[in-house]
């Protein structure tokens, strides 16, 4: 990248102000969502837009599903919880000492695939905004495009992928959970600088925005993908084919 | 963490939990759309310490809402800094640590007090609405609201076996830590991956029980909604009149500065 | 509704798991119309994979089960769960909506019925099990013994004639195990309605009990009135369950003291006339005025 003398001034205080967040304000690092009012209206109505139709696919999904498999949308709803109350875990960030929740987006992409995580997403963090100020309402478009839309589908893809080459289980999972809450947080910034990069350029913004979140989003998404894999592995012991027979109802793999 | 996420207080009787659901929907829509629309910072902190006096007006402890609202103002934090030293124009301050020179811009501070109104005063409205809707009334209203009956369906499973688990995890959790399970970085970690995989498994087994319980009162693909009271002429009237003070606020500061 | 008659029965019912455990071997059971029977059984003999045949969760590999006096595979949905209801032993299990009204309702508006008919139903069934001031409350603010109660509710607003439950009072307190207890009595000896009970809490049964089949290892060992279930001590050894207290301690009296009981007393009741029997008149200390019992 070229390092323009303007560049580096508007970086630098970036890189400040994080160190400084970091000391001060633990709470940082649960800004994967973006919050109530942060998005000017026209930005909170696109991302909405697009967040639409992923999903109608998702609960096009659910109806087709549990035609086949009656129990379809109660263990949807289950699992929706379970993966709810996992992103609610507080897990303990070697940096600074923070304190940040897993998003759970990659492993229930695997548990229950990516179109109908993108459902349940959509529901945590509408419990999220109205229970923990998480998020908000009208920011759920773009919370559900970072969350649910690119982690679910890079999280999903990068499993099948994984697997499709051999890679064992949980190594994959390790790499889900990675790759889905990376992306998330790359999506978030982008979000974030497309809104309110102001008279700075959209790219010095998502650079700034992005660095700023470094510090706690590099070391959870390595977390998330530990516990990813941890869990993943724990299933297979406790349960062989659980996984499996989760993704293809009636059919398939199982 | 756990208590937190509660809706104890949703739950009691007060003029405001009293209010129809959809009414109170409609009208913190159309508060947190003027909040965003709102080119003024005034509006928005109107807004903010408006829901603010009703909240503690109607006794909820100061601390919880500072509590809930100690997340977003993080992040109105840093925006506000970033904003305040990104945007280019005219500088008011300039401050010199180490190697680079920081310079505060007039528009870039407007545009960063400017969010920072927006995210109070649209949090706060949110944070009012949680606590004085229970959460099933609220999907009920959505429902009414014509969202699509799987998305509702899900919500409500979702939501009525969070508690659960939530009580699971926090039995599993305490049980790891009563003997030794968070102990050390590499323990910890695996100790959360037992819980996590045990929480799917149990939400797993609880998906088929409670299909089998549903199935056995009838269930058949869809869970029936109950009809709504209809709703009353003094909810629309109120919710037409707030609607029409929020526009005329709006219009007379939101687009002013 | 007084019907006379078999409710529900099943007839050389054997069912294996796939894995090849055999939970049920050859078990015969029958529950006639306003019957109140105990199903006594240890934990892991059979007696939920039982329930479950008999409300065709599980379809057993061999044998039959009748419901009224008609195969259970030829019912319909809505007319078996009319007939039949099955509380689980998990609350949790059953209750999925977020308040008490939305899931009693749930079974009456699965039968398409009218809102005023739905309403009714609601009320009923809540009433029946003491519960009308909970319509309202959110389920994760119940406690145990209220959310069993309205798992009771949510299957009474079905109306079955039969109304079975797997181990209704385990976990409760005392007083919330006999309140469960008396609940049910009630409905069987005012509505009619046939109770089937699976429990391991030998204790209260005596009182309540018309007919115990007792289960173990997926067979039926015995079937009888409780006076006759009980006077076998060994066989409830076999069945891993034991005496309750009152009797254990009258029957050790006799048999390794050698008071001189006839007829080993089953009730805390039957226990005290018969040892005012044994003592004489004139060794009692009468208290003055004490109410009876």
């Amino acid at each position: 990248m070229n390092h323009d003398g303007l560049g580096t001034t508007r970086l630098g205080p970036a890189l400040f102000a994080t160190a400084a967040l970091l000391l001060c304000c633990p709470p940082t690092a649960s800004a994967m969502h973006i919050s109530e009012g942060i998005l000017p209206a026209p930005w909170a109505g696109l991302w909405f837009a697009l967040s639409v139709p992923f999903l109608i696919w998702g609960l096009r999904d659910l109806r087709v599903r549990s035609e086949k498999e009656p129990m379809f949308k109660s263990l949807v709803g289950l699992v929706g919880a379970a993966v709810f109350v996992i992103s609610c875990m507080p897990i303990p960030v070697p940096t600074a000492g923070t304190c940040s929740h897993p998003c759970g987006t990659g492993m229930a992409a695997i548990l229950i695939g990516p179109s109908l995580t993108v459902v349940i997403t959509s529901i945590a963090l509408l419990l999220q905004a109205l229970f923990l100020a998480h998020g908000g309402l009208t920011t759920l478009g773009a919370d559900i495009v970072s969350m649910g839309v690119a982690g679910a589908f890079v999280g999903y893809g990068v499993f099948r992928l994984a697997t499709a080459l051999g890679v064992p289980r949980w190594p994959a999972a390790f790499l889900a959970g990675l790759l889905s809450d990376w992306a998330t947080y790359a999506v978030t910034s982008f979000e974030l600088a497309s809104a309110l990069h102001g008279s700075a350029s959209v790219g010095h913004t998502f650079v700034a925005v992005a660095i700023l979140f470094c510090p706690t989003q590099i070391p959870l998404g390595i977390l998330e993908g530990l516990i990813t894999a941890a869990a993943c592995r724990f299933i297979e012991t406790r349960r062989p084919g659980l996984i499996a027979s989760l993704k293809q109802p009636g059919g398939g793999a199982a | 963490m756990f208590s937190l996420f509660s809706d104890f207080f949703a739950c009691r009787d007060n003029l405001l939990s009293r209010v129809d659901p959809r009414a109170k929907l409609v009208v913190a829509t159309a508060m947190i759309l003027c909040v965003i629309l709102s080119t003024n910072p005034a509006l928005p902190f109107l807004v903010f310490l408006t829901c603010v006096a009703a909240t503690l007006a109607l006794r909820i402890p100061a601390r919880l809402v500072a509590l809930r609202l100690v997340a977003p103002m993080g992040i109105v934090v840093a925006l506000a800094l970033l904003q305040s030293f990104m945007a280019g124009g005219t500088p008011v301050c300039t401050i010199p640590i180490g190697p680079w020179r920081f310079t505060a811009t007039h528009e870039g501070i407007r545009t960063a007090v400017l969010t920072a109104s927006r995210v109070c005063g649209a949090v706060s409205v949110v944070l009012l609405l949680s606590l004085v809707t229970p959460a099933h009334r609220i999907f009920h209203s959505l429902r009414w609201f014509r969202v699509p009956q799987g998305w509702v369906e899900i919500a409500m499973l979702m939501y009525r076996y969070t508690f659960q688990l939530l009580d699971l995890t926090a039995d599993l959790t305490a049980a790891q830590q009563l003997r030794m399970g968070y102990a050390g970085v590499r323990r910890s970690l695996a100790s959360m991956g037992t819980v996590c995989g045990t929480v799917i498994i149990r939400s797993v087994d609880q998906a088929v029980h409670t299909h089998e319980a549903m199935v056995l009162r009838g269930y058949q693909r869809e869970i029936p909604f109950g009809p709504m009271p209809p709703v009353t002429a003094c909810a629309c009237g109120g919710t037409a009149l707030t609607v029409a003070a929020l526009l005329l606020l709006y219009v007379a500061i939101g687009r002013v500065g | 509704m007084k019907r006379e008659g078999i409710a529900i029965e099943t007839a050389g019912v054997s069912f294996a798991y796939q894995e090849g455990t055999l939970a049920l071997a050859d078990v015969h059971f029958r529950a006639n119309y306003g019957e109140f029977i105990a199903m006594l059984a240890s934990n892991g003999s059979g007696k939920t994979t039982l329930i479950k045949t008999l409300v065709r969760l599980l379809k057993p590999q061999k044998g039959t089960v009748r419901v009224a006096g008609r195969e259970i595979g030829g019912y319909s949905q809505a007319e078996l769960y009319q007939t039949v209801g099955l509380v689980f032993q998990n609350p949790n299990d059953q209750i999925f909506s977020a308040t008490v009204g939305e899931d009693v309702a749930f079974g009456p508006r699965n039968l398409g019925l009218s809102e005023t008919e739905v309403q009714q139903r609601i009320t009923d069934a809540l009433e029946a099990v003491a519960a009308g001031h909970l319509r309202e409350r959110a389920i994760h603010h119940l406690s145990f013994g209220e959310q069993k109660r309205v798992a009771i509710a949510g299957v009474l607003a079905m109306k079955p004639s039969i109304l079975i439950l797997d181990e209704p009072t385990a976990g409760l307190d005392p007083a919330g195990e006999g309140m469960i207890m008396r609940l049910l009595h009630r409905l069987n000896r005012q509505q009619g309605i046939t109770v089937i009970l699976a429990t391991h809490s030998v204790d209260l049964l005596p009182l309540f009990a018309d007919r115990i089949y007792l289960l173990s290892r997926g067979r039926v060992l015995r079937e009888g009135p409780a006076r006759e279930i009980f006077c076998d001590r060994d066989l409830i050894a076999q069945a891993s369950l034991r005496l309750p207290y009152v009797s254990h301690l009258l029957d050790d009296l006799n048999r390794l003291d050698g008071v001189p009981i006839e007829d080993v007393p089953l009730t805390l009741g039957e226990a005290r006339v018969q040892l005012l029997k044994l003592i004489p008149d004139e060794l009692l200390v009468k208290p003055p005025r004490e109410e009876k019992r």
